[in-house]
């Protein structure tokens, strides 16, 4: 199909414009902006194409480049190819339209503002987009894992940005390090699979996941080093899951995506939304067909994530900062996606991914708006009473937080109860680790709804509580125009999967994501992991019931969450009611005290480490290299003074070898018997 | 007819007279000359055994001995010059700056 023949440029063309703007970026209009919006804009058209290709069912998983071809019996070829799916062609439709409208908001967050290095900020964002443009098209996990590389680079460039304050230095550094740390267990990971299967394609004739299957039926055999197949897929599926733990913000290793807020606003929302954060879910989606097999890898992906979307809910109750707050609930969308993939819910949690990323890149251009109008100060006790004065911006970042909080019917609400419904089920049906998750999940519910409320008063109702607030600095079409787009995704993008509906109503044929999902290589549809997958369903009282019980008390806790912020803080002039929580509330202030923590572990257990294998390094290893080398560098002073350099003595010694090889010749050959 | 063994007596006193000058002195241009000796030795080896039987490859082969001996001494003069221009003598003790 002609679609796919041109689908290499939906990632060269963001790589183009990376070149570009950092070529000759200072000489273009608005430091390169045109040419990374049109890059993306072309992306998107071509995604757009693809998109369209793909529901007309056709499927593309080819090899376009071998770098490494292994030679002989049993050797691995490295290679890069694209595959594209019902499940890539829509993460690329995400990812380029959030990127467009991150590119075009960009002038008015950045251009506007008058920042200075453009070019530098215009070639990140391109090489960002193409990263993961470029990572979610790839079709083998050495692919996968090298663009997962590029996207974290890509992070450090820009969250570094103002590389002249003293903050965003640090956490780029931050960002970089931990993600790294995640993504050591990844290549790990990597390594691995290619040794236990010599491939690592995710789809097709004996694609990776394949071949686990057949190893676990019994018709193939694989390299399991000596563990039982399920023991090792299961310790392989954890290494990987590092990287994702890292990338996506999950604890413990979330500690760096609040920091990454010192990047400009534009680029947080690309990281949050389309980008960095959604590489990790995205990566188990992808692989799906593997974790599936593996019931140890799935539970603790559900509890890890059902954690982690608690306890990141609970600290960004109490924060200050508006992206603060928006950090932390990304950090805790993102555990909702993880437990729904861990729980068996992979249209689920990748049709939350999708609502996700539209709502939580509106919000994040919203709070750049707010921003910007309140001349980059961003503590929310400050700002109030925005509503009238900025009304645009209002409303789209409403329709944004009532998604988040999973206000029906907004996009958040449909998908965010999916997932817990998928928890529920998998739970009752045998799984009481499931169940454990689904309440950490339903807790952070009413969490979440308020956080988001205590958010949105804070910043826009009530009256101003700073002179800026009274005045603030307006915005143009280009902040405006990526808002209204957003805002009317996030309000109804819900509609295309919207199983409550269907399964109450009995209206068939509306769950759109789920017929979508089940398109494309039988091996990678979502039926087939729903038949691998190791879990049984259970209902309260029939699944109508269970479906319409789920959702009430969702709905239920977001609006009791959603209420309680509108009575603390929804009045003229709000107080700090956090301060009533007491040592709970300095141990969310401060996180869980997990940075002081990660600190402590770096400095009392892993410096002395270090410090040990140091001097096992100076003193054996070194001591053993060294000692050889001084036998030959002492036999060597002595053996070259026999070289005098006086030509007569190499004559006399050639004269007497010869002469001694005559005497032995003449002994030996018997001249003188 | 003179006995092969006095050409070989002969070859081998000029031999010696060449090793001993390359052995004893430290003039380079000495040296050299020595060394011409010496292979003038063996050409006298190859001469007389081709006439002792009455095969011409010995000839052939000294003429050839004697072209490699002037090429020998071509090179061997160039760094002779190139000796005295560094160290104002012939001495060839004196060029032992690059050993060890």
């Amino acid at each position: 199909m002609a679609a796919f023949d041109y689908a290499p440029a939906i990632v060269l063309l963001p790589f183009l414009s990376f070149l570009v703007s950092l070529g000759g970026g200072k000489y273009l209009p608005k430091g390169g902006a045109f040419g990374g919006i049109a890059a993306t804009a072309g992306s998107l058209l071509l995604s757009a194409w693809v998109f369209l290709t793909v529901a007309g069912g056709e499927v593309y998983n080819e090899t376009l480049y071998t770098w490494a071809a292994g030679v002989g019996e049993g050797t691995t070829t490295l290679t890069f190819g694209l595959l594209l799916d019902p499940l890539a062609a829509m993460m690329l439709l995400i990812v380029s339209l959030v990127a467009l409208l991150v590119h075009v908001f960009s002038l008015g967050y950045m251009n506007d503002e008058g920042e200075t290095g453009l070019p530098r900020y215009y070639a990140g964002l391109g090489l960002f987009t193409a990263s993961m443009l470029g990572f979610v098209v790839a079709d083998n996990l050495l692919m996968a894992f090298m663009f997962f590389e590029l996207v974290g680079l890509c992070s450090y460039l820009l969250i570094g940005f103002w590389f002249r304050q003293e903050g965003p230095p640090s956490a780029a550094k931050k960002a970089f390090l931990v993600t790294r740390f995640g993504d050591y267990f990844f290549l790990v990971g990597v390594v691995a699979v290619f040794a236990t299967f010599g491939t690592a394609k995710f789809a097709g004739e004996g694609a990776f996941p394949v071949l686990a299957e057949e190893a676990l039926n019994g018709a193939s055999e694989v390299t399991t080093f000596g563990f039982a197949p399920e023991t090792w897929f299961t310790i392989v599926g954890l290494l990987i899951l590092g990287g994702v733990i890292g990338k996506s913000a999950q604890f413990p290793l979330h500690t760096w995506l609040p920091d990454a807020m010192e990047g400009p606003t534009p680029v947080s929302a690309l990281i949050h939304a389309a980008t960095m954060v959604a590489a990790g879910v995205y990566l188990v989606a992808r692989m799906y067909g593997f974790y599936a097999l593996s019931p140890t890898a799935l539970g603790i992906i559900a509890l890890v994530g059902g954690f982690t979307a608690l306890a990141a809910a609970t600290m960004g109750v109490v924060k200050r900062e508006i992206k603060q707050v928006l950090a932390y609930s990304t950090i805790s969308q993102y555990g909702y996606m993880m437990l729904g993939l861990g729980a068996g819910g992979y249209v689920a949690a990748t049709f939350h991914l999708m609502t996700h990323a539209f709502f939580k890149a509106l919000l994040f251009l919203g709070a750049g708006s707010v921003i910007i109008a309140m001349h980059h100060d961003e503590d929310m006790w400050n700002m109030g009473g925005l509503k009238e004065r900025m009304p645009v911006t209002y409303y789209t970042f409403l329709a944004g937080s009532l998604a988040l909080a999973g206000i029906f019917p907004f996009a958040g609400f449909w998908s965010k109860d999916e997932v817990l419904y998928e928890t529920l089920i998998h739970g009752l049906g045998g799984s009481p680790l499931l169940l454990a998750g689904y309440a950490m999940g339903l807790v952070a519910v009413f969490f979440t709804g308020f956080y988001t409320f205590r958010m949105v008063f804070l910043t826009f109702h009530g009256e101003p509580r700073s002179e800026i607030a009274r005045d603030p600095h307006g915005v143009r079409w280009n902040v405006k125009a990526p808002l209204v787009v957003l805002g009317i995704l996030a309000a109804t993008v819900g509609v295309v999967n919207m199983v409550p509906v269907e399964k109450l109503l009995g209206i068939s044929g509306i769950d759109f994501l789920h017929q979508w999902l089940d398109g494309g290589l039988e091996a990678l549809t979502a039926h087939h992991y729903g038949d691998v997958l190791p879990y049984s369903s259970a209902y309260v009282g029939g699944e109508t019931t269970t479906v319409a019980i789920g959702a009430a008390v969702s709905l239920g806790l977001a609006v009791a969450g959603a209420g309680l912020a509108h009575v603390l803080y929804n009045v003229d002039d709000p107080t700090e009611h956090t301060a009533k929580l007491g040592a709970i509330k300095t141990l969310w202030y401060n996180n869980y005290y997990q940075d002081e923590y990660q600190v402590w572990l770096a400095n009392s257990v892993v410096l002395p480490l270090a410090r040990l294998a140091d001097t096992f390094d100076q003193g054996v290893v070194d001591g053993v290299v060294n000692g050889v080398s001084s036998v030959s560098l002492f036999a060597g002073s002595r053996i070259r003074r026999i070289q005098t350099g006086v030509v007569t003595n190499y004559a006399a010694l050639l004269t007497l070898g010869l002469v001694a090889l005559l005497v032995v010749f003449g002994v030996m050959g018997g001249w003188f018997a | 007819m003179v006995p092969v063994q006095w050409y070989l007596l002969l070859a081998t006193a000029v031999f010696c007279i060449g090793l001993f000058g390359i052995l004893t002195r430290r003039n380079a241009l000495l040296f050299l000359m020595s060394v011409e000796l010496m292979l003038n030795a063996a050409n006298i080896n190859l001469v007389a055994f081709s006439a002792y039987w009455g095969n011409v490859t010995g000839q052939t082969f000294s003429l050839f001995t004697m072209a490699l001996a002037a090429a020998e001494v071509a090179v061997g003069i160039g760094i002779i010059l190139v000796l005295y221009r560094n160290f104002n003598d012939v001495d060839v003790t004196l060029a032992k700056e690059m050993r060890w």
